[in-house]
């Protein structure tokens, strides 16, 4: 089966690649991984047999050359949510699918306007947290270090292409995805984003498994499996101590 | 009211000094601290030097500006700068203050600042140096720094436009801040180890910043650091007004050359990015006039601070302090790909937790999978040790990067992992240690230490 990395070459910030990476090895070479680059056709624009598509965090200004990259497959992109398209997107890059990025000028960077948020960006004011929560009914831990937090426009006043769609994950401890809320990140069908950064699959060996049950490997088991139990265990042990803070800076 | 609130703090600074002399606190930032809390707008109004160099960038910070006080101690000049404090606005206050009078002037003639990257746009409207010496940008800590680009936006914003630069040309990130300043370049011309293909995990310099097509490497020593070019537009790297070359590791010299000739420079270690440091300084003094052949000599006299590197032998063994900074991936990946071509059986203790955030949250530790532990999957490192709050994390990190289970020992205690972990005559111990725990880097060093000395039948009742 078939993961196909959307732009590596600029969306690679804080070890995401990792993510696909650690899915290949734990499927032992059931999984070929597409990379794309900026100047080329997506793969999933003519092709319907790809497991995963993915996405992860970029620069600032890789989000607008994703943004350019992106846009003439957008109705493509909505297609495959409609028809159930398995994506996975992390950290700023799930701006990149809403409508518009605001800057502190006052001035708006369009997106692809697939969901209806708008991102506020603050460049002198990064969002440090820790964060632990829940995907359905297993435990997920996390780290968010951004320049943005997303917010959803209200129905009447949405010009995207799709409703406010569920909840990714529910915050235990931290932000969902703004400050107001504990819904963290975004699903609907299977299009998932979320904004928690990092190797997220390496620290969760939990979301992993689901991962790739959800791909049609139930068998496949992640990589280190006992030492990456006993380093979550640890990590959700720390992440519930009330005197361990929980943002940064 | 302003002069009133200036003199205040200069005073009760002044005053906190000698108080702190007399006690024995020295190097701390508390006046500068003080000075601000009393007066926010101190830094505009102390005194400053005629002549303010300051050194700014990922790595290589205080390896380069305490080389360069070296330089100009060699020169017979004094120089002020923030050697002992730290590189934030209060570390430089405190600098300043040091070199002031009771009246606020300055009575030194020369400041090496070292800035933090992120203090720039606090320091730089009330400091305006002649010189700026970017090192290069890469990676850092991800709370702080973000990526490279960000800190590239934040060193254009700020950067005085009357200042003069000194970059890396080899480094296409740090190079270009700052495009309308008048700068320098210095780089290393092509090594035999150069390669094309990045071979490194990180790798922040892929497309062109001027039309987004893949940018061509002619020559990549590591990560983005090379030489590159367009193959669609006229972007490329820049030439070098300083070029290192023929770098000889057995007499360790350097030659550089600029627009008036060669010299052959004394390097003080023999890391590559340490010989970019010594070229760096180099062009430093060249541009300030100093002539090669003083300069010459005067780059005998420079070293590599202890605290960045130093090693012990004890008989068959040695023991070796690296910095390899905390949560910092190009750092670790630095010291590692230095340490691995070094001769001889290696055994790598690991003390690059962040000890700072183990106080009151818990590291991220996302730079774990940015760094190149695939370089610690070597043969002639026999064993990593893993310690500290992260121990497991890094137990994992060297299991994904290929490093059997058997050449790992894991333990949470970093002393109780020093006693403990295998040593044998004719080892060399590595230790990786970040800037934040010197007490206990200190700890574990003596237990191996004396476990070596053990060993080695060396030392008293031996």
């Amino acid at each position: 089966m078939k993961i196909e990395v959307l732009f590596p070459e600029v969306c690679c910030l804080y070890a995401e690649l990792q993510n696909v990476e650690y899915l290949r090895r734990s499927a032992e070479g059931k999984i070929e991984v597409i990379n794309t680059d900026l100047k080329s056709e997506p793969y999933f624009a003519r092709h319907d047999d790809v497991a995963m598509i993915y996405m992860g965090t970029t620069t600032e200004a890789g989000q607008e050359l994703a943004v350019k990259a992106l846009t003439p497959y957008k109705d493509r992109i909505a297609e495959l949510i409609r028809n159930g398209q398995l994506f996975l997107i992390t950290g700023n890059a799930i701006e990149i699918f809403g409508e518009y990025i605001l800057l502190e000028d006052g001035s708006k960077i369009p997106c692809l306007g697939l969901f209806p948020t708008y991102a506020e960006r603050h460049m002198m004011h990064r969002y440090n947290s820790l964060w632990i929560g829940q995907f359905k009914d297993i435990d997920v831990v996390g780290y968010k270090s951004l320049f943005g937090l997303s917010f959803f426009i209200d129905e009447d006043k949405r010009t995207s292409v799709f409703a406010k769609p569920s909840g990714l994950f529910t915050a235990e401890r931290g932000d969902g995805i703004n400050k107001t809320t504990k819904e963290e990140g975004y699903r609907l069908n299977n299009f998932m984003a979320t904004y928690l950064i990092g190797p997220l699959f390496i620290l969760n060996p939990l979301l992993t498994k689901k991962a790739l049950e959800f791909m049609g490997l139930p068998e496949a088991r992640p990589l280190f499996e006992k030492e990456s139990m006993e380093s979550f265990e640890l990590r959700c042990k720390e992440y519930r101590d009330p005197t361990i803070g929980f943002t940064y800076g | 009211m302003g002069k009133f609130k200036f003199y205040t703090a200069l005073w009760m600074a002044k005053l906190s000094i000698l108080a702190l002399r007399i006690t024995k606190h020295n190097g701390t930032n508390f006046p500068g601290k003080l000075a601000v809390k009393i007066c926010p707008d101190f830094l505009s109004r102390i005194g400053k030097p005629e002549l303010i160099i300051c050194v700014t960038g990922t790595n290589g910070k205080t390896t380069c500006s305490n080389m360069i006080c070296d330089a100009f101690a060699a020169q017979g000049k004094k120089v002020i700068g923030n050697r002992y404090g730290s590189n934030l606005e209060e570390g430089i206050c405190s600098c300043l203050l040091e070199g002031a009078g009771l009246s606020g002037k300055s009575k030194a003639s020369i400041a090496v600042i070292e800035l933090d990257e992120r203090s720039a746009p606090r320091v730089f409207p009330h400091v305006k140096p002649d010189y700026i010496v970017i090192t290069n940008l890469f990676r850092d800590s991800i709370m702080r720094n973000a990526h490279p680009d960000y800190i590239a936006w934040i060193l254009t914003q700020n950067i005085p436009s009357s200042s003069k630069l000194i970059v890396n040309a080899d480094d296409l990130i740090s190079s270009r801040v700052a495009p309308g300043n008048e700068r320098v370049c210095c780089g290393i011309e092509k090594l035999p180890t150069d390669v094309i293909e990045c071979e490194n995990l990180i790798n922040d310099m892929r497309i062109c910043p001027k039309c987004g097509s893949k940018l061509v490497y002619d020559y990549r020593r590591y990560h983005h650091i090379g030489k590159a070019h367009c193959p669609d537009c006229d972007f490329k790297s820049f030439d070098y007004d300083y070029s290192g070359h023929d770098i000889d590791f057995e007499n360790m010299t350097v030659q550089i050359t600029d627009k008036e000739g060669t010299g052959t420079y004394h390097i003080p270690n023999d890391s590559i990015f340490n010989i970019y440091n010594a070229v760096m300084v180099a062009a430093l003094f060249r541009e300030l006039g100093t002539p090669v052949s003083e300069l010459v000599a005067m780059m005998q006299k420079i070293e590599v601070p202890k605290s960045r590197f130093s090693r012990e032998k004890i008989g068959t063994m040695s023991v070796t302090q690296q910095l390899a900074k905390e949560m910092n991936a190009l750092a670790v990946t630095r010291a590692t790909d230095y340490v691995r071509t070094l001769p001889g059986h290696k055994r790598l203790f690991l003390l690059i937790s962040c000890y700072t955030d183990k106080r009151d949250w818990s590291e991220n530790t996302c730079w774990m999978y940015d760094c190149d532990f695939e370089m610690m999957n070597d043969p002639l490192i026999d064993m990593c040790v893993c310690t500290g709050p992260r121990a497991l994390d890094f137990k994992l990190r060297l299991l994904y990067a290929g490093v059997p289970e058997e050449k790992i020992h894991c333990d949470i205690d970093e002393r109780r992992a020093a006693r403990e972990f295998e040593l044998r005559s004719g080892d060399d111990v590595y230790i990786f240690c970040g800037i934040d725990a010197f007490d206990l880097v200190d700890d574990c060093k003596n237990i191996i230490r004396e476990r070596c000395r053990k060993i080695e039948g060396i030392g008293d009742g031996k």
